[in-house]
C-alpha cells in the first residue's frame, strides 16, 4: 500500500508538473519524474513477487529496456528543446506559438 | 557489527584514506616533477620534505571562506562534495586482500565505472553557480571531457568480464592468469589514458588550467572548498591506479593477508608515478584533440581489444 | 521500527521531497538538483530491493547521462550568468483536479492488486539479467540498441543540421 501510494502519488506529481509548468525543460523534467516512478513500481511489483516475464531475470531486463527507452527519449526531447531555443530565442511555452489565435 | 554500520565506517575509511593519498600524492607529484625538471623537489619541511603537503594544508585551512557575492551560495558549498563523495565511494570495490573487499558485490566493475559519473554533476553545478563565463566555459568542457572519456574508460575493463565470465572483483581475481596481460595490453593503454583524462589530470587537463581558463570551473573556490577538489582529482588517480594494479598487474597475487595488501599499494604507486611522469612530460592538448582522441582514437582501440578476445575466447 | 522500515522511509522522503522540488521550484538550478535527488532515491530503492544492476546502471544513466544532459541543455539555453532565470508555473484548479483524480483513479483501482510489503526482494544477478537478454528478451536487447543508434543520428541531424 505505500510503495503504490509513494509511486502513484509521484506519478500524479509529475503529471501536475506537466501541465502547470511554462518552461520546455522544467516540462521535460516533470516528464522524467513520471517515468522514475512508473519504473520503480514496475521494479517494487517485481520485488514483491510479481514474476515480470518467463525468465527469472527479465524483471532487470524490463527494468534496463525501461532506462534506454527513457534515455532515449530525453536525448531526442532535450535536443529538440535546443532547437527551438535557438529558433525562437525562448523556452516559454506561451511565447512558442507561430500561429495565434 | 551490523552490515550498515561496517559499511559507513568503510565509508569513512574511504574519506582518509584519499586524503592520506592527496598528501602523499601532492608530495610524490612536486618531487617526480622536481626530477623531471633537473632539480630537487620540496626539501625544508621534515625529511625529504615529506610534511611539505601538511604545512601547505594548514596554511588553505586558516584561508578567508570567500564566496563570490553573485554566486548562489547552497550549491557553490555543495558542488565540492558532489564531486568528491562518489570518488570517495569507488574505493570501496577494490579487492585489497585475498579474499576481502569491503564492498563484495556482484557488479563491482560496474559500479566502480558507474560512480565517477555522478562526480560530472558537481563539475557542472560548480561552473554554474560561481556565475562567471569563464568557470560556466570550464565547467562545461571539463564535463564533456569526463563524459567522453567515460567510454574507452568502461570498454577498457571488459576484456576481463569477458575473461572471467564475472563482473565481481573477486571472482576475476580468482581467475587470474599472468598471460592475461600481453593478452589486453591494448586495454591497458586506453585505460591509462583514460583514467588520467577522467580526472582531468596531465596532458587533459586544460579545464583547469591556470593559464588558459584561469582555474576554470573551480576559478572562484579558495581555500578548503579548492582542497576538496584537488582531493577528488588525486583520490580519484590513486583508485584509477589501485584498480589498474588490480587487474593488469595482478593485485594481491594470491599473497596471503598484508602481504598482498602491500603488493597491492607497490603496483599502485609504480602505476601513479608513470601517471605523474606523463603529466610532467607531455604539453597540454586543446579540447578538439582532446574530444578527437577519446572518440576517434580510444574507443576504436577499445573495441579491436574486444574483437581480439572475443576471437580467443573459444581457445582457452 | 525495524532497520528495513527506517531506510525505506527515508529513500520515500527523499524522493517525494526531490519530486516535490522538481515540480515546484522557481529556480533552474533548483529544479536540476531536485531531480538529482529523486533520481537517486529510485536508485536507493532498486538497490534496497535487490536489484543491484539496474540500480547502478539507474545511477550511470539517468543520473550519469539524462540529467547530465538536461543541465548543459540548461546552460546552453539559459545562458544567463547574472541571475538564474526562473521557471513560472501556472497553478489552477483543473490541473489539481487531473492529477488528483488520476491519483485516486489508480490507487482505488490497484489497491487490490498491489501487494503491502515488499518482502522477497529480487534475486536475480547480472548472470540471469544475460540468459535472458541473449534468450527470451533478444528482440529487446537488439531493439534497444537500434534505438540508441537512430537517437545518436538524429540528435546529430537536430542540432548539426544547417547552422544559421
Amino acid at each position: 500500500m505505500s510503495l503504490l501510494v509513494i509511486t502513484i502519488g509521484l506519478f500524479s506529481l509529475g503529471l501536475y508538473g506537466i501541465l502547470i509548468r511554462r518552461d520546455l525543460v522544467a516540462i521535460l523534467a516533470s516528464i522524467e519524474v513520471m517515468l522514475g516512478s512508473a519504473t520503480l513500481l514496475l521494479v517494487g511489483l517485481a520485488a514483491a513477487g510479481t514474476p515480470m516475464g518467463t525468465h527469472e531475470g527479465a524483471v532487470e531486463a524490463t527494468g534496463v529496456m525501461v532506462i534506454v527507452l527513457a534515455a532515449a527519449e530525453a536525448a531526442i526531447g532535450l535536443a529538440l528543446v535546443i532547437s527551438v531555443a535557438r529558433r525562437f530565442k525562448t523556452t516559454r511555452v506561451d511565447e512558442l506559438a507561430e500561429v495565434k489565435g | 557489527m551490523s552490515g550498515l554500520a561496517w559499511g559507513a565506517l568503510y565509508g569513512l575509511a574511504a574519506g582518509l584514506v584519499i586524503a592520506v593519498a592527496a598528501l602523499i600524492g601532492v608530495w610524490g607529484e612536486r618531487k617526480v616533477a622536481g626530477r623531471i625538471q633537473m632539480r630537487i623537489g620540496p626539501q625544508e619541511l621534515g625529511p625529504f620534505g615529506l610534511l611539505q603537503t601538511l604545512a601547505d594544508t594548514l596554511k588553505l585551512v586558516l584561508k578567508e571562506d570567500i564566496t563570490p557575492a553573485a554566486a548562489d551560495v547552497r550549491i557553490f558549498r555543495i558542488a565540492p562534495l558532489i564531486v568528491f563523495a562518489p570518488i570517495a565511494m569507488s574505493f570501496v570495490i577494490i579487492p585489497y586482500a585475498s579474499g576481502f573487499a569491503p564492498l563484495d558485490t556482484s557488479v563491482g566493475i560496474l559500479f566502480f565505472m558507474a560512480v565517477p559519473a555522478i562526480s560530472v554533476i558537481g563539475v557542472l553545478l560548480a561552473g554554474w553557480s560561481s556565475r562567471n563565463t569563464y568557470a560556466t566555459i570550464g565547467g562545461l568542457r571539463a564535463a564533456a571531457q569526463m563524459i567522453s572519456y567515460e567510454l574507452p574508460r568502461t570498454l577498457s575493463i571488459l576484456p576481463f568480464v569477458l575473461l572471467a565470465g564475472s563482473m565481481r572483483p573477486l571472482d576475476i581475481m580468482d581467475e587470474w592468469r599472468w598471460w592475461w596481460i600481453p593478452l589486453t595490453f591494448i586495454a591497458f593503454v586506453v585505460y591509462f589514458i583514460s583514467s588520467i583524462a577522467e580526472v582531468n589530470r596531465g596532458p587533459f587537463d586544460l579545464p583547469e588550467a591556470e593559464s588558459e581558463l584561469v582555474a576554470g570551473y573551480f576559478a572562484d573556490y579558495s581555500g578548503i572548498r579548492w582542497a576538496i577538489f584537488m582531493m577528488a582529482e588525486y583520490g580519484g588517480m590513486v583508485a584509477a591506479a589501485l584498480f589498474g594494479a588490480v587487474f593488469w598487474f595482478g593485485g594481491y597475487l594470491h599473497l596471503p593477508g598484508a602481504f598482498g595488501v602491500i603488493m597491492l599499494i607497490a603496483m599502485a604507486t609504480l602505476l601513479a608515478i608513470g601517471m605523474i611522469w606523463v603529466k610532467w612530460t607531455f604539453p597540454r592538448m586543446r579540447p578538439d584533440q582532446l574530444m578527437g582522441t577519446a572518440w576517434k582514437v580510444l574507443t576504436p582501440m577499445a573495441l579491436v581489444q574486444l574483437v581480439i578476445i572475443g576471437v580467443v575466447i573459444p581457445w582457452l | 521500527m525495524s532497520l528495513e522500515s527506517v531506510i525505506f522511509a527515508v529513500l520515500g522522503i527523499v524522493a517525494v521531497s526531490g519530486g516535490i522540488v522538481t515540480v515546484f521550484a522557481r529556480d533552474v538550478s533548483r529544479m536540476a538538483m531536485g531531480l538529482g535527488a529523486f533520481l537517486v532515491a529510485v536508485a536507493g530503492f532498486f538497490v534496497y530491493w535487490g536489484a543491484t544492476f539496474l540500480g547502478i546502471v539507474q545511477l550511470f544513466v539517468y543520473i550519469g547521462g539524462v540529467l547530465v544532459l538536461m543541465i548543459f541543455a540548461i546552460m546552453l539555453v539559459h545562458r544567463s550568468p547574472d541571475g538564474s532565470p526562473t521557471i513560472e508555473s501556472r497553478h489552477d484548479v483543473a490541473a489539481i483536479a487531473v492529477a488528483g483524480g488520476l491519483f485516486f483513479m489508480v490507487v482505488t483501482a490497484l489497491r487490490g492488486v498491489v501487494p503491502d510489503s515488499v518482502d522477497q526482494g529480487i534475486t536475480s544477478g547480472p548472470a540471469e539479467l544475460n540468459e535472458a537478454f541473449l534468450g527470451p528478451m533478444l528482440t529487446h536487447f537488439e531493439m534497444g540498441g537500434v534505438l540508441l543508434l537512430a537517437v545518436l543520428v538524429a540528435v546529430v541531424v537536430i542540432l548539426g543540421g544547417d547552422e544559421r
